[in-house]
């Protein structure tokens, strides 16, 4: 009996004892199911023969696939270089951990994932290895970043060199503009000159001006474009502005039918920024937005600019119906250089200026477009 | 074009091409020109005879056109002084901290642009001039001196204003 009573008290103590473990595992449980669930980080553990068999929320976004697509695959086929992934792995086997900088893995939609890991051996109670935890951090959008950084560097480099280019070339421009415009006089006094050979040489003597004129234009946009100064600012109308800028550009439109439209959502639309850099970005979209429409090749189209205000900013839009941007180039028309038109009509630095200045103005740019459709390009300036 | 009796024009620039063919085209047009390649040389032009308006290139070696064009306007102070300008915009000329020019023109510089800047220059320079020169003229007249040293006291006068 004394036994007994013993026992069923042991008993007691072993199932408390056994309900206090149950509940700490239950919460153990929760709190690693809370960390696989909430965490950004992709953090995967696999068995002995590397399947996943673990795999947290946060790693379904950082590559793509969810976990059911990933459970019981190897590790090592995410990855984009198998075997060095393969050569981290087995580092960890021997010696318990491994570390990987810069491991590159492959997303579903096939971009690269840049992620720094660690790995992990999991053991058993005698010390076998029974499978590895991964944590994997993505850097993919720090690694952008410093690309990016690396890039804009660049070009502020190359437009240095371009412009103390553009300075020297605008020495010898001058001269030949002189030189041509001395040869033009002697041509028309010239005594003894037969009617066809004058009007050869005057000919010849009119495209020497006119193409130092063309290098002028580039060189002298290519100096504002490598100009880093600093904006000036003061209060002004923006759509005042932009029916300025229109009337200004009414010429170009003058002999067709596309019409142009101004529609603020308010008058006055009021903004604090730089009033000249402004007019230059809205005359640099207007006049595309020109180009666009006439290279249909139809002779009507519309331009609706239209400028509203949000919480901090002002929008302006300039939509056309013109022949559209193709999906590939719409990355590539803010690059230095970049131009489709025919050579001699466009310089490749319109909208890379534009960028520029409206970056500098605390703003930004984008675009829609859709061939056949149209364009439609979104100047965000801050309002102060 | 030029209906002003002779404006006389100063050129400088170390560009020595570019002056060649600059001062033939002025000159055809009847003005008086003087070419120098640098600075130095211009204000040593300067100091010689007496010019109405000077076109001087910003970027030179030796004394920049900045520095040019103020010395030239202490030699000479009705000078009207054009600045021609490689930078990408008359703006970012003027950022560079310069002194007031009649007016900064870029480089190539429109040929016709030019003429019309030369002569308004002129018209510049005689209108400050004839201001002054009334006004000092009248104080040599309330002056009272006599004949004699009244016509020494213009002949100064014209050496100053270069009114020959």
């Amino acid at each position: 009996m004394e036994s007994n009573n013993s026992l069923l008290a042991e008993l007691k103590k072993v199932t408390q004892e056994l309900a206090s473990h149950k509940i700490e595992l239950y919460q153990t449980r929760s709190y690693l199911q809370c960390i696989l669930q909430n965490a950004t980080d992709l953090i995967f553990a696999t068995d002995a023969e590397d399947a996943v068999v673990s795999f947290s929320k946060g790693g379904e976004k950082v590559l793509g696939y969810s976990w059911e697509e990933i459970m019981g695959r190897p590790i090592k086929d995410f990855a984009e270089d198998r075997v060095s992934f393969g050569y981290l792995i087995a580092t960890c086997q021997e010696e318990g951990s491994a570390v990987g900088l810069d491991v590159r893995f492959r997303h579903k939609d096939g971009k690269t994932v840049f992620c720094n890991i660690s790995l992990l051996n999991l053991t058993n109670r005698e010390g076998q290895r029974v499978g590895a935890v991964g944590i994997c951090q993505d850097i993919t959008q720090w690694k952008q970043l410093q690309e990016d950084l690396i890039r804009v560097d660049r070009l502020a480099e190359i437009g240095r060199i371009a412009a103390g280019v553009a300075h020297e070339i605008n020495n010898p421009l001058a001269v030949i503009n002189e030189v041509s415009g001395w040869t033009g006089e002697v041509v028309r006094d010239a005594k003894g000159l037969g009617p066809d050979d004058r009007q050869e040489l005057e000919k010849a003597v009119a495209q020497i001006g006119g193409q130092t004129k063309r290098c002028r234009t580039i060189t002298h946009k290519l100096l504002d474009f490598a100009r880093d100064s600093a904006p000036v600012k003061s209060q002004f109308d923006i759509d005042e502005l932009l029916k300025e800028t229109i009337s200004f550009l009414k010429p170009e439109v003058k002999y067709t039918s596309i019409k142009i439209d101004v529609n603020s959502a308010e008058r006055p639309l009021l903004v604090n920024s730089d009033r000249r850099l402004l007019e230059q970005v809205f005359v640099n979209f207007i006049t595309n937005a020109i180009h666009a429409v006439q290279e249909r090749g139809e002779d009507t189209g519309h331009i609706q600019i239209t400028a509203v205000k949000t919480n901090s900013d002002i929008e302006i839009r300039f939509q056309d119906d013109g022949v559209g941007i193709p999906a590939d180039m719409q990355t590539k028309i803010f690059d230095l250089f970049f131009t489709t038109k025919p050579p001699g009509k466009g310089t490749g630095l319109g909208l890379p200026i534009c960028k520029n200045i409206v970056k500098n103005l605390g703003g930004d740019i984008t675009l829609e477009s859709q061939v056949g459709v149209g364009t439609t390009f979104t100047v965000r300036i801050p309002i102060a | 074009m030029n209906q002003e009796p002779n404006i006389r024009v100063l050129l400088v620039d170390d560009e020595e091409n570019l002056l060649e063919y600059l001062s033939k085209r002025l000159l055809k047009l009847g003005f008086t020109v003087k070419v120098t390649f640098s600075g130095e040389e211009a204000i040593t032009a300067a100091t010689e005879q007496h010019y109405d308006v000077a076109v001087v290139d910003l970027k030179m070696p030796g004394i920049d056109g900045v520095e040019t064009q103020k010395r030239l306007r202490e030699v000479q102070p009705y000078i009207q002084c054009i600045v021609l300008t490689g930078h990408g915009s008359i703006e970012s000329a003027l950022e560079s901290g310069q002194e007031d020019a009649f007016q900064y023109l870029l480089k190539p510089v429109d040929y016709d642009n030019l003429l019309t800047n030369i002569e308004e220059a002129y018209k510049k320079r005689v209108e400050l001039q004839r201001e002054d020169f009334s006004k000092q003229l009248e104080t040599i007249q309330r002056a009272g001196l006599g004949a004699h040293g009244m016509r020494k006291a213009i002949k100064e006068l014209r050496e100053i204003y270069g009114i020959e």
